[in-house]
């Protein structure tokens, strides 16, 4: 591994979780030991270029850059559709996933890295509103941020930066959810009747996208298609930014390259046990699968799973996936902003449905019927999110699915309450 | 003809039922009284389409066409 960045992220987490180990990475997270300071940052990568909206798009479709808070969505594809008049930039750090702590570690080890990408970006877009939104979850973020939103002030930058506080819930992250918060309403989703990308905030086209994405962009206009593809592979060049362990012991976060086997990332023993990939969101792979298996899109979605924002939550030793899924399905459903019928009704339902066939007096085909029930029926992803979680419990662990049926958990320990 | 899509604004929608009152061919409610749309909305069924959306009393209900 390569040197651990101790100053970094100054960011506490509030709630005293531990504090993620930052490590320096071969491009986003390059140089971070040197301090988040501007100074620093230009004395080692210099200004970074503003190309024109077409050398922009033609770049980001070169290295086919996907947006990284979760969906892959293709940059390129975004940045054409909000390409009109009185276009608005905005910076998405909000994070609200517990198992997430890159957009954090981004923002307050390397943020010029992230503002270069909005600059460039906003340049592109020939407008000069960029918002950026950082989780008040982290109180001491929002002092790094601000600090260096003065430095980039001082040093002649002429956009005018906007800096938000995002609630502490899961889906304050959501693009509507951030766009409400922007607008000066409650900090939830709504139903997005078209692309923010067409209309946003305020109804204008908005290029809102995760933190690192424009920290993808800082770094690829200034290294170019060819020096962005340095790293990665011939289909998916360049790096992307994971959580390992993010809601547990040990949280770390790294930046690899695309094709990164996960062996080196997590330990033999944690590789030998089920994976949570992709955050609560996300979906389950049993040991088997993890085999061989590298950080890359397509290698993922052949395991049927997405990497998401880069989430990886090993199973805790001793512990059984189907007693795990249950407890994240109840933190889920008590995460709903509780505003859609099918969300407000079905999660608590589902986590209900999960928890009797734990204790072996639950129905599988409850808990398939809920899953139907709650997908696309809500202004955000958040009940979709949580039934692929919940599918994906029934799909990998059919077998203890059945031995939690008869009273019995397979990892040795007997389901009582 | 082009086919519609009923949308449900689901933060507005307060599960009144309506919609599956005027509009059986298509929609139904689930187990908590909330909408399901089951199929796109064409033909002799927009003009019953039309109507529902109208009546419904949260306004949660929109008629769009595929983009």
């Amino acid at each position: 591994m390569t040197a651990v960045a101790t100053a970094c992220p100054p960011a506490v987490r509030q709630g005293g979780g531990p504090v993620p180990v930052v490590s320096e990475g071969p491009a986003l997270l390059a140089g971070i030991a040197q301090g988040p300071g501007l100074a620093a940052h230009l004395n080692r990568l210099g200004p970074a270029p503003r190309p024109s909206l077409g050398a922009l798009v033609d770049m980001a479709r070169d290295v086919d850059l996907r947006g990284r808070g979760g969906a892959g969505f293709p940059f390129a594809t975004k940045l054409s559709a909000a390409a009109r008049r009185r276009a608005v930039v905005v910076v998405n750090a909000s994070e609200g996933e517990p198992g997430s702590h890159k957009d954090a570690a981004l923002i307050s080890c390397a943020p010029h890295v992230v503002l270069d990408g909005a600059a460039a970006v906003a340049r592109a877009l020939r407008t000069q509103e960029v918002h950026i939104v950082v989780s008040s979850e982290h109180p001491s973020l929002r002092r790094v941020v601000e600090k260096a939103l003065r430095e980039r002030v001082t040093a002649g930058e002429c956009l005018d930066l906007r800096l938000h506080d995002a609630a502490p819930r899961f889906v304050a992250g959501q693009a509507q959810a951030v766009l409400q918060l922007l607008a000066g309403r409650e900090n939830l989703p709504v139903t997005a009747w078209q692309p923010e990308a067409v209309s946003g905030h305020r109804g204008r086209p908005t290029l809102l996208s995760n933190a690192e994405t424009f920290a993808q962009i800082g770094h690829l206009v200034r290294v170019g298609s060819a020096g962005y593809a340095a790293h990665g592979t011939a289909g998916e060049p360049g790096t992307t930014l994971v959580t390992l362990r993010g809601d547990g012991w040990a949280p770390e976060v790294r930046e690899v390259a695309h094709g990164t086997p996960l062996a080196d990332l997590l330990d033999e023993a944690e590789t030998s046990r089920p994976l949570l990939l992709g955050g609560y969101h996300g979906t389950w792979l049993r040991p088997a699968q993890l085999r061989g298996m590298t950080v890359s899109r397509s290698a993922i979605a052949a395991a049927g799973a997405t990497l998401g924002a880069g989430v990886m939550l090993p199973l805790a030793q001793g512990r059984c996936p189907l007693v795990r899924t249950a407890e994240l399905v109840e933190y889920l459903a008590g995460q709903s902003a509780r505003r859609c019928g099918p969300c407000l009704n079905g999660l608590p339902a589902m986590a209900e449905a999960v928890r009797a066939l734990v204790h072996g007096e639950g129905s599988v085909r409850r808990v398939e019927e809920l899953c139907g029930l709650v997908v696309r029926r809500g202004a955000c992803a958040h009940p979709d999110g949580t039934a692929r979680l919940v599918a994906s419990m029934m799909q990998r662990f059919p077998a203890e699915v059945q031995a939690h049926s008869v009273g019995t958990c397979r990892r040795g320990r007997e389901v009582s309450g | 003809m082009s086919e519609h899509q009923l949308r449900v604004d689901w933060p507005a929608c307060k599960g009144h039922g309506l919609c599956a009152e005027l509009l059986p061919e298509v929609i139904s409610l689930d187990e908590w009284g909330y909408p399901i749309v089951h199929e796109p909305v064409k033909g002799e069924v927009l003009a019953m389409a039309r109507r529902a959306v109208k009546a419904c009393p949260t306004l949660a209900l929109r008629l769009t066409l595929p983009a």
